[in-house]
């Protein structure tokens, strides 16, 4: 996700992410499990997967549907000759840009650097009651945040954001399931995958508003308007 | 349980107000019902009562029930407001749905649930940022989309950090790794990051302007009234949550009211520069929410009771101002594209209101803003003569951005004053074109600015009941006492 730009790529990745994350979780059993068949996992986990699901679902229609157009018909002809130059020059950029390797030279670094951090940092400041889930929660926010950082298009972006959120989602259930008093509660786990939801939704309604404005969700497009 | 039907009530008002959107005149009339039937259900609620549901407590005492009857009315007012200034399509379904999240925040105490419910109704404030009117001929704004992106980020990134702190907070002891970094200064540092970015802290404050700039006034509104606000009790809650934090942190305490006195400074000198008078407003609200920061983060019941009176002050003269703008913004029958300067002659309420509006971020006697900047200045005055001497020059700044904005836009010479002409041979009177007749001020939305006028002068010349209520609520607080 911090390399590639391709949404073919990067919305898988992040399905694989979230089945990662549930993986991780009915693995490390921060939550005793509940449940009799698929060997005995928690509900947790199932709705961690489920949100999953659920937010590439989103993020994948939404790329899917992107060449549709919504609304034309209450535009003006200034309107549609706007969409017009845009569909052009979008075209024209898209036609013009070879592949350049410089282009992949940061985010890989950026990745290099997450994994340093991730790695050491669970020794230096630990905070989760194992290293394994500071590890976790660690490379999740920094790459989310790298990601951010270095995005070029308007999802990339959403993307990051997506995995920050992951990140803490691991961090809120390793460490408050370890205090006695108090602890887990139902009311934040749902409100932290409604969280993902909205924000995918969010994210979605978004690019389909930018892409349909300007043909394009590259930010230098956004910015040079 | 009367909670739930505050939290869950506006909820399915917004659905059904989403399907009849098209219909806006119903849907504005439905909101203001469902507005009036919070403010009853509010107003019965017992106060500290708590109530456990699913594990989570819901309470509500005087200082938020005294913000929710404020926040119900500010929407109320909004929705009054949206009959004639320019609105989206979606813009009273979404406003009712952030009130009930509003709601739902200033019921429950839990830091968690608080953090994760401002960071929805983040992304529900997305949604209107970029709505259009119904069956509109125009494209979205790339600049709106490009706010709403900037918006959505840096309310998702404090989030983050709020959540990252709280989780802390819940490990900490005191005494714990010693020799190293206190865990509390970290998570001091990360509350102080996360709220800087919600209250629009420089240099976290470009979602604000942009928002000011770009979006709907009504939209705006709403957003900083509404959302800024609960973030600040959302602060007070944590504090009251996580007491041990402010122990020994005078350091990092110290440096948050710095930090809030260099953010009041810089807006009150960006607003003296030469901008729109959209920008202009924008960095007035700037150099207030910097003012009430300074007020929370000297943790002393006069700084406290100086930073809800003016959170209080700004809610009111922030959506005064916002509703004056969109009004002095309307056609209004002569050439558009031109910067006029005429504005009060044109638009009398509205041009006032403006007025108004601006004397009262700035605190200038006798509307709303006075008592709360008095209680800060005195607050500063017990951390040293340097400190006030920086938010009084800050405050001498806001108010020449005020001046040179009043000159340069509302006070000058009407420019609609046609000299007539002299008849020609043979010209009679019927031969000459009618007098072009401006359309005046709608007037609901001008008796609207009138009565916000009039409340801002209200609480400006009779603030004891309000700072009775607001003092007692503060020395209630734990951490106070504690302290």
């Amino acid at each position: 996700m911090l390399l590639f730009r391709d949404w073919r790529l990067t919305i898988p990745a992040l399905l694989l992410n979230y089945i990662a994350l549930a993986l991780f979780l009915a693995e490390q059993q921060f939550i005793a499990s509940d449940m009799d068949f698929f060997g005995g996992m928690s509900t947790l986990v199932m709705v961690k997967m489920i949100t999953g699901l659920a937010v590439t679902s989103i993020l994948s229609i939404t790329a899917l549907t992107f060449s549709r157009e919504y609304g034309l018909e209450n535009l003006d002809e200034f309107g549609l000759a706007e969409l017009r130059r845009a569909a052009r020059t979008a075209q024209r950029r898209q036609a013009s840009q070879p592949f350049h390797l410089n282009d992949y030279i940061m985010p890989f670094w950026a990745g290099v650097l997450a994994l340093f951090a991730s790695t050491t940092l669970p020794y230096i400041y630990a905070i989760a009651p194992t290293p394994a889930a500071d590890f976790a929660w660690y490379w999740l926010v920094f790459t989310g945040v790298l990601t951010i950082a270095t995005a070029s298009d308007l999802l990339k972006i959403g993307l990051g954001l997506l995995l920050c959120t992951s990140g803490i989602d691991i961090l809120y259930t390793a460490v408050v399931s370890t205090v006695k008093e108090g602890g887990l509660n139902v009311i934040p786990l749902v409100l932290l995958s409604q969280f993902h939801i909205l924000l995918s939704l969010a994210i979605a309604y978004l690019c389909g508003l930018l892409y349909g404005r300007l043909k394009t969700l590259e930010l230098n497009e956004l910015y040079k308007q | 349980m009367l909670y739930l039907l505050l939290v869950l009530f506006p909820i399915s008002m917004a659905a059904s107000t989403f399907v009849l959107r098209k219909n806006s005149e119903l849907v504005i009339f439905m909101a203001l019902g469902s507005v009036l039937a919070e403010m009853l259900i509010a107003a019965q609620i017992p106060l500290d009562n708590p109530s456990l549901f699913l594990g989570v407590t819901l309470t509500l005492n005087t200082l938020n029930r005294m913000f929710m009857l404020l926040f119900l009315a500010i929407g109320g007012f909004a929705f009054v407001g949206a009959w004639n200034l320019p609105h989206g399509e979606s813009f009273v379904p979404i406003g009712l749905l952030l009130l009930s999240q509003v709601c739902a925040v200033l019921l429950l105490q839990n830091p968690f649930i608080s953090t994760l419910l401002l960071a929805l109704s983040g992304l529900t404030a997305v949604l209107v940022m970029v709505d259009l009117p119904a069956n509109t001929s125009r494209l979205v704004g790339t600049q709106a989309i490009a706010a709403a992106l900037k918006y959505m980020v840096m309310m998702v990134v404090a989030a983050i950090l709020m959540y990252i702190a709280f989780v802390l907070a819940t490990i900490f002891r005191i005494g714990e790794l010693p020799g190293r970094i206190p865990l509390s200064r970290f998570i001091l540092a990360l509350l102080g990051a996360s709220f800087s970015l919600r209250l629009a802290i420089i240099p976290f404050h470009a979602w604000l302007s942009d928002l000011v700039e770009h979006a709907e006034p009504l939209v705006a509104a709403l957003v900083i009234t509404l959302l800024n606000m609960s973030s600040l009790l959302v602060l007070l809650v944590s504090f009251q949550t996580f007491p041990t934090l402010l122990t020994d942190n005078g350091g990092p305490l110290r440096m948050m009211r710095y930090g809030a006195m260099i953010s009041a400074l810089i807006g009150a000198g960006l607003a003296l520069g030469p901008g729109s008078l959209r920008r202009t407003i924008a960095y007035l609200i700037l150099y207030d929410c910097g003012m009430v920061f300074y007020g929370l983060s000297s943790v002393s019941s006069i700084g406290l009771a100086g930073a809800v009176f003016g959170a209080l002050n700004q809610t009111l003269a922030v959506l005064l101002i916002l509703v004056s703008l969109a009004l002095v913004e309307r056609p209004d029958g002569r050439t558009p594209g031109i910067a006029r300067r005429d504005l009060l002659r044109r638009w009398p309420v509205a041009g006032t209101g403006l007025l108004a509006g601006g004397l009262a971020l700035v605190g200038i006697p006798p509307l709303s803003g006075a008592m709360g900047r008095l209680l800060i200045y005195q607050a500063a005055a017990e951390n040293g003569w340097p400190e006030l001497l920086v938010l009084l020059a800050a405050t001498v700044l806001a108010l020449l951005a005020l001046i040179r904005t009043a000159n340069e836009r509302l006070l000058g010479s009407g420019e609609d004053e046609v000299v007539p002409e002299p008849l020609m041979l043979g010209e009679t009177e019927l031969d000459r074109p009618a007098p072009r007749q401006l359309a005046p001020e709608p007037r609901s939305t001008a008796a609207l600015t009138l009565i916000l006028m009039l409340i801002c002068l209200t609480v400006g010349l009779y603030p004891g009941p309000l700072l009775t209520t607001i003092d007692g609520a503060i020395r209630e607080l734990a951490f106070i006492r504690a302290l």
